[in-house]
């Protein structure tokens, strides 16, 4: 007996040899649906039409020079260095300090405010049509007077004045001009399959409560020189600004958006069911948000925007960098009502309900990190952090020196709270500023705190435990599934939407912890819920009987700033099914990729200056990564 | 601000601070003869086209008097604040006549390259337009998370890599979420997705036959590296518009001290002892 298994096996081997011999010999050829049924793939090379993107590119959307009039007081950095830094250039700080990224960038969005646009050099170059101006004179007298305290509070100042209904200083020719220099000068650091220098500004309206957008385009210089950035002095509705980036479009062809960010200091503006009137949200304003704004910045220097602890209770990772004592210049408590209005995740819930109302989702957008430095350095590596603006960069003390000053000093914010965050990453098929806008606009996207992790995150109705074990996870995600940023629609009969989601460490910093999935979605009474879902995860841990995954430990060294890869673990891949699917209700559903703990900026901080900073001050952290979401629609 | 040296006027006066400067700097003495203003028919001109691009139509004759009037006024107020050196002291004033000698200096350092210099500027500079090595490769990859397995797996692979002469190495291995195989991979690309370390490796590593196994964060690679291109410094017509825009640059910051050094050359300074003061605390450690 116990050859025959054996022998059997050989006669069936040398059956199927012989079989397509004959097949051949009767000189019929296979139709491809054939081969294909016969392959289980749709192609024989594995390489057929692999016309996805197969690289993540990695920038910031927001960072500024000293061209915007608030930096401009501190920051004596210009544009030409943030472009040379951001692409791995050493340059200089406006203090002298030599800065290196650890790493280059691929791509930078130089987003200087639109107020007064390049107007802050002028200023300080003593320019006398500026200096004719009575808030010229008075601020160049305290900006050149050497005294730290005076600069300090003409910067505030100048930053109050930016949410003013008239520009202290009015010039139309010095802000084409200085906007004209930018482009050109974005034109010059472009260098497809590079670098890509994406021209943008930032519209920053109602600035103590931050209803903030950067907008971005497509186009070169040409483009661009068709407009002059949109200030918040033309209007601070941002309707306003929609339509004129719409007409903008309808003028010249070209193509422009926008990106929303610091939802988190708006104190219940950002994401709301109203108008900006405060009448109830129309289908046209909706259609109109929808269209310009594709993505939301969740993560920066100013704290989180995704989830608060509030309003996601049971979800233990929610008190990231939380900044939610007021809004953002603090003249305004912050109160528990206003955060369902400011943070990312309530407003996919939102959009879920406008959906249902209006039958347009005002609030279908993707998540991208980004700076929002004032420094001209887009350097939020935790070893490597340059602060939110030149009044915080590195030396001894600026832990406890004042970022934000408020009238309240309860409310007043110390650079020990500033987050070394984020960055943007986006799966295009090259590193253009076409493709690059183009991702853009169709969500694939995702946003970290700074660490570079790659990940995939695709929906579907097929995906099985098996496409775990693929040797090309992106080929099968893209094959059966839509991408981050997609729909599906309309669930076949008796299925639930499964996802591959898979993450790759970044090499220069921590293991992985976990994979999750966040899930919202809307009853059928039209009430919103959310639930986050451990996918996968490092190590033999099992969850405990309440569903809770054992913490990942902690291996950080915070006297030495340092930590070990022994825990956690560098890949993460896993398939994951809606246990709680019901195809009748809208959901979306996205991915957070979790590191270990490493050590945070200010660990780095205290070792390397030998100061002690008090208890509150945290000194670890988890990096982690938010994918775009995967709309479910009935 | 460039632009806005291009302004025919500003570029006038420009000239005009650094001729009178020059004459200042020369010792030129002033006449003993009463002083005379002239008021030139081109300066009238100018006043009237100014007055006319604020109130949309031209001054009157009453208007035009008065406007002659307030210059005269301004030039002699000038003439005397200078010679009483009220502008010695004003930061304002000595801030913008600073700017204004730098924009000179910059305009005149405004050229177009000829390739000739921009041929040299590139054999004298090569590492600021050295191009990236890129490398074609394919891995057979062992995770990290086969444990304490791995340096036996990896014996069996080297071996059958060996034996089958790397054919059917697609089958070996773990999957890898970032591929398989790469195409022309910039050094940098490498860097960012194996780190360093598995970078230096793989860039000196024998092309056209399995080699490894190389470390990475992820776990062990055997590679079979099957196109690189080293590092090199490409032809001008390759990086023209990068070598202009550095030739350009070099340029302006040269032209710039120059002009500097040459002025500076003209004086004697003498720099007193400052008064003591605390020195601020030092900043220690490293900061990239």
């Amino acid at each position: 007996m116990g050859n025959t298994p054996a022998t059997a096996l050989g006669a069936m081997i040398l059956f199927v040899i012989a079989a397509p011999a004959g097949v051949y010999g009767q000189n019929h050829t296979p139709d491809k649906a054939t081969i294909v049924k016969s392959l289980g793939q749709t192609e024989f090379s594995p390489y057929a039409g692999r016309d996805y993107p197969t690289r993540v590119f990695w920038g910031d959307t927001h960072l500024h020079t000293a061209v915007s009039v608030d930096a401009g007081t501190m920051c004596r950095l210009g544009q030409e260095d943030a472009f040379r830094f951001a692409r791995g250039e050493e340059v200089s700080t406006t203090y002298g300090l030599r800065a290196k990224l650890s790493r280059p960038l691929d791509f930078l969005v130089i987003s200087d405010h639109a107020e007064m646009y390049g107007l802050m050099p002028q200023l300080l170059a003593g320019d006398p049509e500026i200096l004719s101006t009575d808030a010229g004179q008075r601020w160049y007298a305290a900006l050149t007077s050497g005294n730290t305290d005076a600069v300090f509070g003409t910067a505030m100042e100048i930053v109050a004045s930016l949410s003013g209904d008239e520009p202290p200083i009015k010039s139309s020719k010095a802000v084409a001009n200085a906007w004209h220099a930018y482009t050109a000068l974005a034109d010059r650091y472009n260098e497809p399959g590079r670098f890509t220098a994406l021209i943008g500004f930032e519209w920053t309206a109602i600035g103590g409560y931050n209803l903030h957008r950067n907008v971005i385009f497509r186009g070169d210089a040409n483009l661009a020189n068709q407009t002059v950035p949109f200030s918040q002095f033309d209007s601070k509705n941002p309707e306003d600004l929609w339509r004129h980036l719409a007409a903008f479009e309808e003028r010249t062809g070209g193509e422009v958006l926008a990106i929303p960010h610091n939802g988190n200091l708006s104190n219940g503006r950002m994401f709301t069911v109203e108008t900006f009137d405060g009448n109830p949200l129309t289908k046209e304003i909706a259609e109109l948000r929808a269209r310009y704004e594709p993505l939301v910045e969740v993560v920066q220097i100013k704290g989180f925007g995704e989830a608060h602890p509030a309003l996601s209770p049971n979800d233990e990772f929610a008190g990231y960098e939380i900044w939610d004592r007021s809004n953002l210049n603090g003249t305004e408590l912050k109160k528990l009502e206003m955060l369902r209005w400011e943070y990312a995740r309530e407003a996919l819930k939102t959009g879920l309900m406008l959906e249902q109302k209006l039958g347009v989702n005002p609030f279908k957008f993707g998540m991208v990190g980004g700076t929002d430095a004032h420094t001209a350095l887009t350097a939020v590596e935790e070893d490597n952090f340059f602060g939110k603006h030149s009044g915080v960069e590195p030396e001894p003390n600026r832990w406890k020196h004042v970022v934000i000053e408020a009238p309240d000093p309860k409310l007043t914010v110390f650079g020990w709270q500033q987050a070394a965050a984020g960055y943007a990453a986006v799966w295009a098929s090259e590193n253009t500023r076409e493709a690059l806008f183009d991702a853009m606009k169709r969500k694939e996207t995702y946003a970290t705190t700074g660490s570079r992790m790659t990940v995939r995150f695709f929906g579907g109705w097929e995906f099985s435990d098996q496409d775990t074990k693929s040797r090309l996870p992106a080929g099968v995600g893209y094959a059966k599934g839509v991408l981050m940023g997609g729909d599906l629609r309309s669930a076949p009969a008796g299925k639930a939407p499964t996802f591959l989601v898979a993450a790759a460490k970044d090499p220069y910093s921590g293991n992985l912890d976990r994979i999750q999935i966040v899930k919202g979605w809307l009853d059928a009474n039209g009430e919103p819920h959310e639930q986050v879902f451990d996918v996968v995860w490092s190590g033999e841990r099992k969850p405990d009987a309440d569903g809770k995954l054992p913490s990942v430990g902690n291996t950080v060294d915070v006297r030495t700033a340092t930590w070990s890869n022994t825990i956690g673990t560098p890949e993460l891949i896993g398939v994951w099914r809606d246990p709680s699917f019901d195809p009748t209700q809208r959901a979306f559903y996205y991915a957070r990729v979790i590191e270990i703990p490493t050590p945070r900026w200010t660990a780095y901080e205290a070792l390397r200056f030998g100061v002690t900073m008090p208890a509150e001050v945290p000194m670890t952290t988890q990096e982690r990564a938010y994918t775009s979401p995967i709309w479910y629609t009935p | 601000v460039r632009r806005l040296l291009r302004d025919p006027l500003l570029q006038f006066l420009a000239i005009g601070a650094v001729l009178l400067g020059l004459h200042a700097a020369f010792g030129g003495k002033e006449s003993d003869a009463p002083a005379k203003i002239v008021v030139s028919a081109a300066q009238i001109t100018n006043l009237e086209q100014t007055f006319a691009r604020t109130w949309q139509r031209p001054p009157t004759s009453d208007e035009l008097e008065g406007l002659i009037e307030d210059f005269v006024r301004d030039e002699v107020y000038y003439r005397e604040g200078k010679a009483l050196e009220l502008d010695r002291d004003d930061i304002v004033i000595r801030r913008r006549i600073r700017q204004k000698m730098e924009f000179f200096a910059e305009d005149m350092a405004v050229a177009e390259p000829t390739d000739g210099e921009l041929g040299a500027y590139l054999a004298t500079h090569p590492e600021q337009f050295r191009s990236e090595g890129s490398v074609s490769f394919r891995h057979v990859f062992l995770s990290s998370k086969r444990g304490e397995a791995l340096e036996a797996d990896a014996g069996e692979i080297a071996a059958a890599l060996a034996a089958a002469n790397g054919r059917d190495a697609a089958a070996l291995g773990d999957g890898f979420l970032l591929g398989g195989e790469f195409s022309a991979m910039r050094r940098s690309d490498v860097v960012n997705d194996f780190g360093g370390n598995f970078a230096d490796n793989l860039f000196t590593a024998k092309a056209g036959s399995w080699q490894g196994p190389i470390v990475s964060p992820f776990g062990l690679h055997f590679v079979f590296v099957s196109e690189r291109t080293e590092s090199g410094i490409p032809p001008l017509e390759a990086v023209r518009a990068a070598v202009e825009r550095e030739w350009a640059n070099a340029r302006r910051v040269e032209k710039l001290d120059e002009f500097y050094r040459t002025l500076r050359g003209r004086y004697e300074v003498v720099v007193e002892a400052p008064p003591t003061a605390p020195r601020p605390e030092e900043v220690r450690g490293a900061v990239r």
